[in-house]
């Protein structure tokens, strides 16, 4: 595999070859995926700088400066699908360092060392979250590719202070952005694609509240997609996706029909994705009527910038934006965080099952899967079911023993009802 | 007084906490090396470093953490939960690694703690980067926990106090970097295992009592006999240990410590705290933000590496032991910074990787590599 971003867009390809006949009317779910990987793929051809990018990096700004951002993560989340591709970048990686980290930045790592990645990116901005894992991989790999880099360091609390702490360097991103491109920032274009971010983000928050109804109108496996909402919000063909899932959301509603045809239950993930196994999503639907409605990984709501004409509150938005994004809003600070996160998704989405899919790379959720747990014990009265799986590597757990294990665990909740 | 004394000062109820407390006066743990203890000791508390040292059940701290994390944070959330700790009047961490932080967070949540107001609970944010815009980030929660311990402790923690524990904490970090030298001769006399045992003395008494003990075994250290008979000289690198068996089984096979790069070593009090003249707690983020004390400072790797080249040449390092506790992913990736460290490769210092639990269950095993590994280095 010489070129791993060029073999996925170019599978992305094949995909909606395939899909044009079969999902005809889906294929807005197929079209985002394309735009995001072409965007990628042809970044330099294009003559665009490519910014690899992590948590918290101002997608809009990236954008504003002609620029295409890629988020590093959506490589692991992408190849987990295929166990034994993700599996040749993640035994890569264990020659390095620690078996026990997070698949996702063995991954990240394991590809980087391959050299499966020869289009060496003009920037990585990246920072100091989610996780050890991250703080980890993320330096290392700016170090390795030697381009430049801004680390923006991310406060452990959601308030104030550390909204201000942000924004002084989301102001430093812009000169460095100024300095890597040798432009100054175009103030007309980047008011547009905050307008156009606000857009997505309101379309974004209003999907979220369509998945509180019941049925919820919506597959979980929309939940996996929308995890790329962040890396390309201000972008059209992310604004596009929205309004088409926000219009199959709405017609559903509005016929009375759920995901599935009769919903028994609603089904909360308290981690992170399976992303090495999404299928157990639709497997859960059909045979037990079990909508996974939110997730604490996935779970979004996004902020707006609330004044495009001021530099000052534009940044503190972003800083906003920032600590609200997955993984971020919940686990990379005070355990409250996630608390809060999860009881507002048990209680706003009036979920009735609750599991704790754990990733075993994540271990600072591992660490409060206790405190979460008892909580949702106390204040639901539901019980929650403890599954270790590795998000990314599929050889950790095999399908059927995942099946196995929730159909037991679904089973007992069918016996007690 | 009896240098003996000092050693038994490791024991985690040592005499020195017993008797502090006997004065009604309050002890409070610290979880993770960024929350400086100076603002603890200006306060008129007894500054304590929570650790794991002995621990043989983890069933508390794995219900609570579960098994798939790091047994040093697991066995310290143990003591603190079975009574071990019953002494401590409060705890203060920062957001060092995530496994410290969820010691603090799980804390909490037992019993209620977070509801009693006797017991004094904090947690600061220490950034993970060193520049100005952080240290001011950092500042500001020193702020709040000069404030709130204050408050708690019913005294003003004023910038008078906290220059005189300044003073008082740089001359124990003389102290200590005096007590390293002992380590750089041909034939030391101090074994690592002896010298861990001082540092977590350093950490469990006050500095004060601390110092004149440690000076007075400085002043008679000469009389001791030296070690010659070791094989080689090993450096200690790695996630945080605070157990000397695990040294003393690395010694029993030849091979002497002389030094190390760990948060209960030389990383935890050596640096001086340089008050220079802008406001004090500025001054102490600086410091305390610079200082290369673990790979959670995702910036200072290379600074790191720079140290540990240092003190091999120093101390005339023949290997090092790089050990890692699972679970620790903070230090799970450093083998990668440490291949591409340009001084690391120059020096061309035998470096062996070992992966250990808190609990000391795998010592045949340690045995073993250890003896591997100074046979392959020995001169």
């Amino acid at each position: 595999m010489s070129n791993l971003i060029g073999t996925i867009s170019h599978q992305v390809d094949s995909v909606i070859e395939h899909a044009k006949e079969k999902y005809a009317d889906q294929m807005w779910m197929f079209d985002v995926q394309k735009a995001s990987w072409d965007a990628v793929y042809h970044a330099h051809d294009e003559g665009k700088r490519l910014i690899y990018v992590g948590a918290c990096a101002p997608v809009e700004l990236i954008y504003a400066f002609d620029c295409v951002p890629f988020v590093l993560d959506m490589i692991p989340t992408r190849l987990a699908s295929t166990p034994e591709v993700a599996a040749r970048y993640i035994d890569l990686a264990e020659k390095y360092i620690a078996p026990t980290m997070c698949g996702i930045d063995k991954v990240d790592i394991g590809a980087i060392l391959s050299g499966d990645m020869p289009d060496k990116p003009d920037a990585f901005i990246y920072s100091t979250v989610p996780c050890d894992n991250s703080r980890v991989a993320y330096p290392f790999i700016c170090d390795h590719l030697g381009c430049p880099s801004y680390c923006i360091d991310v406060p452990f609390r959601k308030n104030e202070m550390g909204f201000e702490y942000m924004a002084r360097q989301y102001k430093e991103i812009i000169e460095f952005l100024e300095k890597l491109t040798g432009q100054k920032l175009d103030w007309d274009k980047f008011q547009a694609i905050m307008t156009v971010s606000n857009q997505t983000n309101d379309l974004m928050n209003k999907i979220a509240d369509m998945r509180k109804i019941t049925p919820c109108p919506l597959p979980g496996r929309l939940l996996v997609l929308n995890e790329m909402i962040p890396g390309m919000v201000g972008h059209p063909a992310m604004l596009s996706y929205l309004e088409a899932q926000y219009a199959v959301g709405q017609d559903a509603i509005d016929k009375g029909l759920g995901a599935v045809k009769e919903e028994k239950y609603r089904v909360s993930w308290l981690q992170n994705m399976l992303w090495s196994n999404v299928g157990i999503l639709d497997w859960m639907e059909r045979k037990f009527g079990a909508v996974l409605v939110m997730d604490a990984f996935g779970y979004q709501r996004g902020h707006v910038f609330r004044d495009i004409d001021d530099l000052d509150t534009i940044c503190i938005d972003f800083a906003k934006k920032g600590l609200a994004l997955p993984m971020i809003h919940g686990a990379s600070g005070p355990v409250e965080d996630y608390i809060d996160l999860v009881e507002n998704t048990m209680g706003d989405y009036n979920v009735n099952v609750s599991m704790f899919i754990g990733h075993v790379g994540c271990k600072h959720t591992w660490a409060a899967a206790k405190i979460i747990t008892d909580m949702i014990q106390e204040k639901f009265g539901l019980p929650t079911l403890y599954l270790d799986v590795d998000a990314v590597d599929g050889r950790y757990k095999k399908t059927d023993e995942i099946r196995a294990l929730i159909t037991e665990y679904m089973e007992t909740i069918e016996e007690n009802k | 007084m009896s240098t003996e004394t000092l050693f038994e000062k490791a024991e985690l109820r040592n005499s020195s906490v017993t008797a502090w407390k006997e004065q009604g006066k309050k002890v409070i743990g610290t979880v993770c090396c960024h929350v400086p203890e100076e603002i603890l000791h200006a306060a008129g508390a007894m500054p304590y470093r929570l650790r794991a040292t002995g621990v043989t059940d983890l069933s508390e701290g794995d219900t609570w953490m579960s098994t798939f994390t790091c047994s040093y944070a697991r066995g310290t959330l143990q003591y603190l939960i079975d009574g071990t700790f019953d002494f401590m009047d409060g705890v203060v961490s920062s957001d060092g690694c995530l496994m410290a932080g969820r010691i603090f967070d799980n804390w909490k949540y037992v019993d209620g703690n977070a509801e009693k107001k006797e017991f004094y609970l904090k947690q600061i944010a220490a950034p993970r980067m060193y520049n100005e815009n952080a240290v001011g980030y950092y500042h500001d929660y020193l702020e709040q926990l000069r404030t709130e311990l204050g408050a708690y402790m019913g005294v003003e923690i004023t910038d008078e106090k906290i220059r005189a524990s300044v003073a008082l904490y740089n001359e124990t970090r003389r102290l200590i970097r005096e007590l390293y030298d002992l380590s750089k001769s041909d034939a030391p006399v101090i074994s690592g295992t002896e010298r861990l045992k001082l540092i977590l003395a350093a950490s469990s008494m006050p500095k004060e009592e601390y110092n004149e003990m440690l000076k007075d075994f400085l002043a008679k250290a000469g009389s001791r006999p030296p070690i010659s008979d070791y094989r080689a000289r090993i450096m200690l690198v790695g996630s945080a240990l605070d157990d000397p068996e695990y040294i003393k089984v690395i010694e029993d096979k030849g091979g002497l410590v002389v030094t190390d790069a760990l948060c209960f070593g030389t990383r935890y009090l050596w640096e001086p705290v340089e008050l220079e003249g802008e406001d004090v707690l500025t001054s102490i983020a600086r410091s305390y933000l610079k200082r290369p004390v673990c790979p959670r400072m995702v910036d200072l790797h290379d600074e790191f590496a720079d140290l540990i080249v240092k003190f091999c040449k120093d101390f005339q390092v023949d290997g090092i032991i790089y050990e890692r506790v699972k679970y620790c992913e903070i230090w799970g990736g450093e083998g990668l910074y440490f291949d591409a460290h340009q001084g690391m490769k120059e020096a061309g210092v035998p470096l062996i990787l070992l992966e250990r639990e808190e609990i000391m269950t795998n010592v045949g095993q340690l045995a073993v590599r250890a003896e591997a590994f100074i046979e392959m280095i020995e001169k």
